[in-house]
């Protein structure tokens, strides 16, 4: 291989700026612009990995990242295409999937034994004798890999964005330049979108009309004017991976996805080359005619060795002509067919003295003797029936670029619900069925000439245009005509060898025979036949096998092709890393006013649904000291705790009190202004729901707490109830409007005097579950006198701004008492001492009132409330569990949340909640167990860790304070 | 009825600013204040507010305020001029017209700049380019999966994007329009 650079070969090079990576361990040297594919082809090397089934060597095919050929590994990543990856120095590039090494990968002996190796061999074995997979897994695992996930890698920065347009042209080839030119001059927005980092498509590497000179002007006009325009967004090195309803289409640019939302969708995706089918097709150095074009005028990297086209339509006469313009040695032209479209071809031909075989095909390639490339070609006549005939020559060659025709990038069509029809006469495809605001226009609508593609893209546009209701003007113009008569698919590109290897899909290494078997072997559906030979499962989605195998299948069932039809295609178009689809990592996290307070005074913090909450505070290391030492705080002296996650519910208006009765279980519309009640939520099925507590501010003001997990979902069932009641109220959800405090303990009361409490806190004036509004600390509070954790406590709602101060203020003044933060731990501890229960972590969404006992918190006056009717029937069934409090011993083993409850053998309840109580010196917990086992007194069986049965007494509760005394104090 | 405060409110985001070519300024302890019921657009009104003729509008109003429709019965007077100076506790209210209290629900950010809306494209689904999401239009939507509204409107001459969201969400918002951008630093 030789390097070439100047106006029409090596156009996106840059020669004097060069490039070192490795492949394999070894130095690559490249330029600025190459692919490591190209960089590697430039210094000879054409084996780049091996196939999937057969471990084959392989190498590029198309050049573009359309075939699974060029699959590479970097310690970042496996899977990637090498003639997609830039390279970049330092880059360390190895091949994957192989056993040794690429060149002598000892995996190779399965191609000697394929012949044990049928189509859908794997149905058919592995799992007999019974087992026996569990021995065949790993082996099939390491021989089928495709590379390596590195799982130490840190994960790439991948992010999404969203985008709009009025007209979303996938593909800047000439039918897309053109429509995108044509849709923005009318004034329309415009997102093109090019896989390949510039834009032209075909227009960057084909000569069309044979006059490379014309296309690249053409191309840099239209390409200057897109790139100054300012209706046109364009997305380069950019794939639109999938097609979704209502023209949204994901873009994957890089390390971003990009969702699209377009108004409508012109697909100018062109079409796929492809291949012929004969003995060896797979070798490296036999390519498609668009690869050829790609690597010499993309790349500029021009064969030393002979090169031979294979041609199955004028196109490839192009490719010959222009590789023999860069300097590459072009041996002969075999042609499949016995007549052209344009017969001055083979006066070119014979003009530039290459060897042209006329109705003849390629019957067999072989390998160099010590490489793995392409050396030699066998030219075979072909028959009137297009079978092969008598040998005429074998070529000396290292290169063979081959064109059985193309087949539209059809995929995006089809996944929008398109139809891809297939005309037997003239072996073209056409696409219809397209849904509202789909277009298509050049070689994905069969269009190939230069001229004719523009003019499609410009109708498209057009189209487009009308469906925006934006008129056609002088800058639209009318449509143009577009009619094509031009044959480019030859119509039996197969050339089937007694000792096979002629791949119809080079993913899967499926040949001829495996085809035609799948079909003899009754799959005659194409999906099924699909499903039995993976055939088009493999990386390149059936970009090249399915016409071929559809035309085997055809033939083996005697069927045409349209009758027969293509495999269905779903997205993505292209593999796409499961990172993107992941893209930034967005952990909304729910933090209180007092958050950096806690931090600074050493908590460590624990996620509580979206909140962070402070779970103790202290040195990990001491963890279970610095809890005890919080509770003793607390039940010795004064505790604060910052509860703001709890949440908030206003309820306001005339008939806030009727709806407080009928959503909650117990009876409101009596409850006294400036008193607080436990509130408890039932859902419809009669399932304790939630919980808080309902403090009456006025004849028509309610302030309901809510679990911190439960408001939201609380919030919105009041909203839903509310709806379909019509009652006259306003609901706000204010649990970021308040937050609150719990100040708790026998010294509590001394602690909010001290900083200016505008209220008499006595027990005369203040008693348990009052409520008042005051002014602490000159801070406005909605004050309860609650008991979770069992102890005298108040809990001081403010408006959340301004509740930093008024901790500091506590904090300080409660110094002289020995006022000290306690976090969740300790609540929990603190509250299961006093036997009280947490909704969600002793409840289920199974639970009923009875289970827990909370009858005396159902109103049996009221004629309603949501869930009453179910709790009433609920009610009359025997219980089928109960929870209870238990203790044990405290060196018995611990029970945690979730071991199992046994009687009799059979499980019959759970552990809820389970503590060791330095208060009480013994493990107390909350269990659901048999309701004949409830009666305090009974022992019940939990089985703990390593199947330690743990016998646990059932207790009465609270387990401490049994008689209420402190919380009232 | 509002409490008049001595208090210097405290924004969980500090009141800083975050300048660059986009530039995030926190306008959490600025005055707000709001009323919902059937009878809140007549109580404005009767208060000489100019109000948007439709929902999800801001229109500017008396005293370099703007009053923002979130439905045809709830508004928010936003002044970005002054600190709060006082807030509803939401007692007094009529039973057509409920004070509000974005003044503590939500935190205020402002995002100030020519990119602003590509930043937010990466945040947002909404279209929030000039030519779709004009001047004065509010979006109640979600940015980086928490719930926002969002609004386009002029302050002191600057084309801006304002973007309420719950306080509580306030430095992981910031957080995640900072990591939005750095790539148009």
């Amino acid at each position: 291989m030789k390097r070439v650079k100047n106006a029409h070969f090596g156009q996106w090079i840059d020669p004097s700026q060069t490039i070192q990576f490795t492949f394999e361990g070894g130095l690559v040297q490249g330029v600025e612009g190459d692919t490591v594919a190209s960089a590697l082809l430039a210094n000879g090397q054409w084996v780049q990995s091996r196939s999937f089934k057969y471990h084959r060597p392989r190498g590029p095919l198309t050049l573009c990242g359309y075939d699974a050929n060029t699959l590479v590994q970097t310690p970042v990543a496996p899977n990637l295409l090498a003639d997609r990856l830039p390279a970049e120095d330092h880059l360390a590039v190895t091949a994957q999937n192989y056993t040794g090494s690429l060149h002598f990968d000892l995996s190779r002996l399965l191609d000697w034994f394929g012949r044990f190796l049928p189509v859908g061999f794997y149905y058919k074995a592995f799992f007999k004798p019974r087992g026996i997979w569990a021995w065949w897994e790993p082996i099939v695992r390491k021989t089928a890999g495709l590379g390596i996930s590195n799982l130490s890698v840190k994960a790439p920065y991948n992010d999404k964005t969203y985008a709009f347009a009025d007209v979303a042209v996938i593909g800047a080839g000439p039918a897309g330049l053109n429509a995108a030119l044509l849709a923005a001059n009318a004034g329309a927005q415009v997102t093109l979108v090019e896989q390949e980092p510039r834009l032209g498509g075909s227009m960057n590497y084909h000569a069309f009309e044979g006059n490379y000179e014309t296309t690249k002007s053409a191309r840099d006009a239209l390409v200057a004017a897109i790139e100054a325009h300012e209706n046109i967004d364009v997305l380069c090195s950019s794939t639109c991976n999938a097609w979704f309803g209502d023209h949204y289409l994901p873009i994957i640019q890089k390390s971003r996805l990009i969702k699209l939302r377009a108004k409508q969708t012109i697909l100018t995706t062109g079409s796929s080359e492809q291949h012929v089918v004969f003995r060896n097709n797979d070798l490296p150095g036999v390519v498609m005619c668009s690869a050829l074009d790609r690597l010499m005028r993309l790349y500029g990297v021009v064969p030393s060795a002979p090169v031979v086209v294979l041609a199955g339509n004028d196109l490839a006469y192009r490719t010959a002509f222009s590789s023999q313009d860069g300097g590459a040695n072009v041996a002969a032209i075999v042609d499949l067919r016995t007549t052209y479209n344009d017969p001055a071809l083979s006066d070119e031909a014979k003009r530039r003295g290459i060897a042209l075989f006329q109705g003849c095909g390629i019957y067999e390639a072989t390998q160099g003797l010590f490489s793995h490339g392409l050396s030699q070609v066998d030219v075979h006549k072909l028959d009137e029936r297009g079978e092969v005939a008598e040998k005429l020559v074998s070529i000396d060659c290292g290169l063979l670029a081959m064109s059985a025709g193309f087949m539209p990038s059809y995929q995006l069509a089809c996944q929008a619900g398109a139809v891809l029809s297939y005309d037997d006469s003239t072996s073209q495809f056409q696409l219809s069925n397209l849904p509202q605001g789909m277009h298509l226009a050049g070689s994905v609508n069969s269009v190939f000439s230069l001229d004719l593609v523009e003019a499609d893209g410009r109708n498209a546009a057009r189209q487009a245009l009308s469906n925006l209701g934006i008129a056609p003007d002088s800058e639209t113009g009318s449509a143009e005509d577009v009619n094509f008569t031009e044959q480019v698919n030859h119509p039996w590109p197969f050339l089937k060898h007694p000792k096979g290897r002629e791949f119809v899909d080079f993913d899967e290494d499926l040949q001829i025979k495996d085809i035609i078997n799948a079909a003899r072997m009754g799959y005659r559906d194409i999906q099924l036949v699909k499903r039995f030979s993976t055939v088009g499962m493999g990386p390149s989605q059936g970009r090249h096998s399915a016409l071929p195998t559809a035309r085997l299948v055809a033939k083996t069932t005697d069927r045409t092709v349209h009758e027969t039809g293509v495999t269905t295609a779903r997205p993505p178009l292209m593999p796409e890393p499961l990172g993107l689809l992941a893209g930034r990592r967005f952990h909304p996290l729910r933090r209180t006013p007092l958050h950096h307070r806690h931090i600074g005074l050493g908590a460590q913090m624990t996620p509580a649904g979206s909140w962070q909450r402070p779970a103790y505070y202290g040195d990990p290391v001491q963890r279970t000291a610095c809890i005890q030492a919080e509770v003793r705080a607390v039940r010795q002296g004064v505790g604060i705790i910052d509860v703001s996650t709890l949440g908030g519910i206003e309820l306001r208006g005339s008939d806030a009190p009727e709806f407080m009765n009928r959503l909650y279980t117990f009876g409101f519309v009596k409850q006294p202004i400036g008193k607080t009640r436990y509130a408890v939520l039932t859902n419809e099925q009669g399932v304790v729901a939630d919980d808080g507590v309902a403090a009456r501010l006025g004849e028509y003001h309610y302030y309901v707490t809510a679990t911190s997990s439960g408001v939201d979902r609380v919030y919105r069932d009041m909203l839903r109830w509310n709806a379909q009641w019509r009652l006259d109220l306003d609901i706000a959800n204010v649990t970021s409007a308040f937050s609150a405090i719990n100040v708790a303990g026998p010294l509590s009361r001394q602690v909010i005097e001290s900083v200016d409490c505008s209220v008499d806190l006595s027990a005369q004036h203040f008693p348990y579950l009052a409520y008042q509004e005051a002014s602490v600390a000159g801070i406005p509070a909605r004050m309860m006198r609650v008991g979770f954790v069992g102890e005298l406590g108040y809990e001081l709602h403010v408006p959340s701004p301004l509740m930093g101060e008024l901790w500091d203020r506590l904090l300080t003044s409660g110094k002289a008492h020995g006022i000290r933060p306690f976090g969740v731990e300790a609540q929990r501890l603190l509250r299961l001492e006093k036997g009280h229960i947490i909704i969600g972590q002793d409840t289920d969404g199974m639970t009923q009132p009875d289970e827990v006992s909370l009858r005396w918190a159902i109103s049996s006056k009221k004629p309603f409330f949501v869930g009453s009717k179910s709790v009433d029937i609920l009610s009359k069934s025997p219980l089928e569990r109960q929870l209870v409090g238990f203790e044990l011993g405290a060196t018995s083993p611990q029970p945690k949340e979730g071991h199992l409850v046994i009687r009799n053998g059979h499980i019959v309840g759970s552990v809820t909640s389970c503590e060791y109580s330095p208060t009480l010196n013994k493990i107390i917990g909350l269990a659901y167990v048999h309701p004949e086992d409830a009666v305090p007194g009974t022992t019940v069986v939990i089985r703990t860790d390593d199947a330690v049965h743990a016998h646990a007494r059932v207790v009465k509760t609270p387990f401490y304070d049994p008689d209420n005394l402190r919380q009232a104090l | 009825m509002s409490v008049h405060l001595d208090h210097i409110f405290e924004s969980p985001l500090r009141g800083l600013s975050h300048e660059g070519d986009i530039s995030i300024h926190d306008l959490t302890n600025r005055h707000r204040w709001g009323l919902r019921g059937q009878g809140a657009a007549e109580a404005l009104r009767i208060q000489g507010w100019d109000l948007p003729e439709q929902p999800n509008r801001l229109v500017a109003s008396i005293n370099q305020s703007f009053v923002m429709a979130l439905s045809q019965r709830e508004f928010w007077v936003l002044d970005p001029h002054n600190d709060a100076a006082d807030l509803a506790m939401g007692n007094d209210f009529t039973t057509d017209a409920y004070p509000l209290f974005c003044q503590s629900s939500h935190a205020w950010l402002v995002l100030k700049g020519s990119e602003t809306s590509a930043l937010m494209a990466k945040l947002c689904s909404v279209d929030l380019r000039p030519d779709a999401f004009n001047l004065g239009d509010v979006a109640q939507t979600q940015m980086a999966l928490i719930n926002c509204i969002v609004v386009r409107h002029d302050l002191a001459g600057d084309d801006v994007f304002s973007i309420f969201v719950d306080q509580s969400y306030a430095e992981y918002a910031l957080e995640a329009l900072l990591d939005a951008r750095q790539e148009f630093l």
